[in-house]
């Protein structure tokens, strides 16, 4: 956590404008109390964020009546018929536990690998984390004939014997993702801890407001010796929710591998799962905090080098589920197995084509432009790809789980899937919950890490320091804005 | 508690000071900074924090319990699937793992707050809100009679404010 007013050494200066380093650089933030006033500045509510929220909540309400109306009617009004049980219910949930990642990945295993850019975007991830695995978890729920059973799954002592199967995958999911959402929402909220105590020490106007940031700062002074834990503590619960990423995907994606079905039985699962969800989550952080950046007026936070490395990461994870798809093609073809390889072709030129191929479109192809630099620093461009991406991504699981339950080992068996009004309505209000959440948040608590960035601005000095630093503590310019800006 | 708070706008004007008076000896100090940083920690040299003894417990609780609750369960209500053990490691390994990772993160948390002495409803002696916004306020505890002494060093080193707190 804590950093060292470092010289600017011979290699630092001057760097090359249009490479992303390692460390982080922010050199149109010049002070604490700059950090201050901008960051806190956002929480202020405008209109456009009112419309916004006034949108989620529209969206929200339009889901929770389609699943009312579920729950009223049956299953039956769903576009779920034997032997396709699962659809948009299973897609949308992994799609949902898939954008989840990112945030976790950027705050804690790139902390773990102090990539400095994760800094200006990895609150807003880590909250994008917290509610897109809320929303997740509701999936399973209403894909549930009698909802209000839900607890039948976690185990604890009772009369009506009935007891989790634990060597089930569902039941296997059920812990994973709980913890997953208990340690993240910790992880978000310890993180916070600081910059609530900011937030109480600089609201004057508001005494409510004033009141709840109080509690939730839990007392927090800002000493050394609050400071000297708490970085032990982040660091370890970095290092615990290092592994806790890769193991809840591979834990959901063991929901299909340890069925027999076509293109369900396979040992890529797990890597080709994390992969993707990590990919979709990186996706979903573009399509996030590039309008946010441009709104809240933290273009010179968020600069387009995180962006440009960011956007390294999701060349590199789409290259990865691409290779997964192409071991997909290839095992299907070099198994022999004869099910296995009708379903492949029924999946690619048979009745799916079209969702296969938005899925290839939007996660193989269009990512490949972010090989050229002068894409990968174009916000516009890159917001567009984001959203494809988000498309191909929810696609992919489609694709996964549909086709692979239309055409399993006999033919009298093999049918297809068409979503009703209900499965869209209950999709479009997965999106409106996690909007009015989101919104909710960036103006109650702020969505760039204050206390971080000021570990990044150079502290005042009182001495002329001997390699770069001004009395008033600011480092010699060595780059005069952020450079390379094409949005 | 009695003490004396120096406020320090600049970052090297605060070590100066938290060295000039672990050589004088006065007493326990305690230093509020907006952001943690090395300087300080290397003047203040208070040693490895014990948060991750809390880890390790917690952690190896945790997958104790992950593994005792499904082979408990599974001994209690037994479910034959194929003349498979009825208690199978290989998948309550998910359990053990997911487990462990969730108390080890809990315990960690609970680590913190036990030893930063959070949540608490009083803000310490010599608390100032500017301290979280960008000063540094460097707090000695010391007996009134040598509280003018520790006043004059602090100024010395460039407080730009002193005050004695009880």
């Amino acid at each position: 956590m804590a950093t060292v007013a470092r010289p600017v050494t011979a290699r630092d200066e001057p760097r090359r404008p249009n490479i992303p380093a390692a460390d982080l650089q922010l050199p149109a933030v010049r002070d604490y109390e700059q950090v201050d006033r901008e960051i806190i500045g956002t929480l202020r509510p405008t209109v456009k964020w009112a419309i916004g929220l006034g949108v989620a909540i529209f969206f929200l309400i339009i889901g929770a009546s389609a699943w009312m109306y579920q729950i009223y009617t049956g299953l039956g009004v769903t576009g779920l018929n034997p032997p396709i049980m699962w659809a948009v219910y299973i897609v949308t949930f992994v799609f949902w536990v898939g954008i989840g990642h990112a945030g976790t990945l950027i705050s804690a295993i790139l902390y773990l690998f102090r990539a400095g850019f994760r800094t200006t975007i990895y609150r807003a991830a880590e909250a994008m984390t917290v509610f897109a695995v809320m929303t997740a978890g509701l999936f399973p729920i209403l894909h549930l004939g009698r909802p209000w059973k839900f607890f039948y799954l976690i185990p604890y002592p009772n009369w009506r014997y009935i007891w989790p199967q634990f060597k089930s995958p569902l039941v296997w999911d059920v812990f994973a993702i709980l913890t997953y959402l208990t340690v993240s929402a910790t992880f978000l909220y310890v993180g916070l801890i600081p910059d609530i105590a900011v937030l109480r020490d600089r609201e004057n106007i508001n005494p409510v407001r004033k009141r709840i940031y109080t509690m939730l700062s839990l007392g927090w002074r800002n000493t050394d010796r609050e400071w000297r834990h708490f970085a032990r503590a982040y660091l370890f619960l970095a290092a615990f929710s290092t592994p806790l990423v890769l193991s809840v995907h591979s834990v959901v994606s063991f929901d299909f591998a340890m069925a027999l079905t076509p293109g369900w039985h396979t040992t890529i699962f797990p890597p080709y799962f994390v992969a993707g969800a990590i990919f979709s989550g990186i996706g979903m952080v573009f399509t996030i905090i590039i309008p946010l950046r441009k709104w809240f007026g933290l273009k010179h936070y968020v600069t387009i080098n995180h962006l440009d490395a960011a956007a390294k990461l999701a060349l590199f994870t789409s290259l990865c589920v691409g290779c997964a798809y192409m071991n997909e093609w290839f095992v299907a073809w070099f198994s022999g197995n004869e099910a296995e390889k009708a379903f492949f072709a029924n999946r690619i030129w048979g009745q799916w084509w079209w969702a296969s191929a938005i899925l290839y479109t939007c996660n193989m192809v269009l990512p490949l432009s972010l090989f050229v630099q002068k894409l990968r620093r174009n916000t516009a461009w890159l917001f567009i790809v984001s959203f494809t991406i988000n498309i191909g991504m929810w696609f992919e699981r489609f694709v996964i789980i549909v086709p692979s339950l239309s055409h399993e080992f006999e033919p009298w068996q093999w049918t297809s899937y068409k979503a009703t009004w209900v499965e869209y309505a209950i999709l479009a209000g997965s999106f409106g919950w996690f909007s009015m959440w989101f919104l909710l948040f960036i103006k109650q608590l702020p969505v760039i890490a204050i206390t971080e960035i000021k570990e990044i601005v150079p502290p005042r000095l009182r001495m002329r320091h001997p390699h770069g630093i001004t009395p008033s503590g600011e480092h010699f310019d060595f780059e005069a804005d952020t450079p390379g800006e094409h949005d | 508690m009695r003490g004396v708070l120096g406020a320090f706008r600049e970052l090297d004007a605060a070590v100066g000071a938290i060295d000039a008076l672990k050589k004088t000896r006065f007493g326990d100090i305690h230093v509020f900074t907006p952001t943690p940083r090395h300087e300080l920690e290397h003047a203040l040299d208070r040693g490895p924090s014990p948060v991750r003894k809390f880890t390790l417990v917690g952690g190896l609780a945790g997958v104790t319990f992950g593994y005792w609750i499904a082979i408990w369960c599974s001994d209690y209500w037994p479910l034959v699937v194929g003349g498979k053990p009825i208690a199978s490691w290989v998948p309550y390994t998910v359990f053990g793992f997911e487990v462990m990772v969730l108390i080890g993160a809990l315990a960690t948390v609970a680590g913190l707050f036990i030893y930063a002495g959070i949540p608490r409803l009083t803000m310490m002696v010599g608390y100032d809100p500017r301290f979280s916004h960008g000063e540094y306020g460097v707090w000695v505890e010391c007996p009134a009679d040598k509280a003018p002494a520790a006043e004059d060093l602090l100024r010395q080193h460039g407080a730009v404010e002193v005050r004695r707190e009880r």
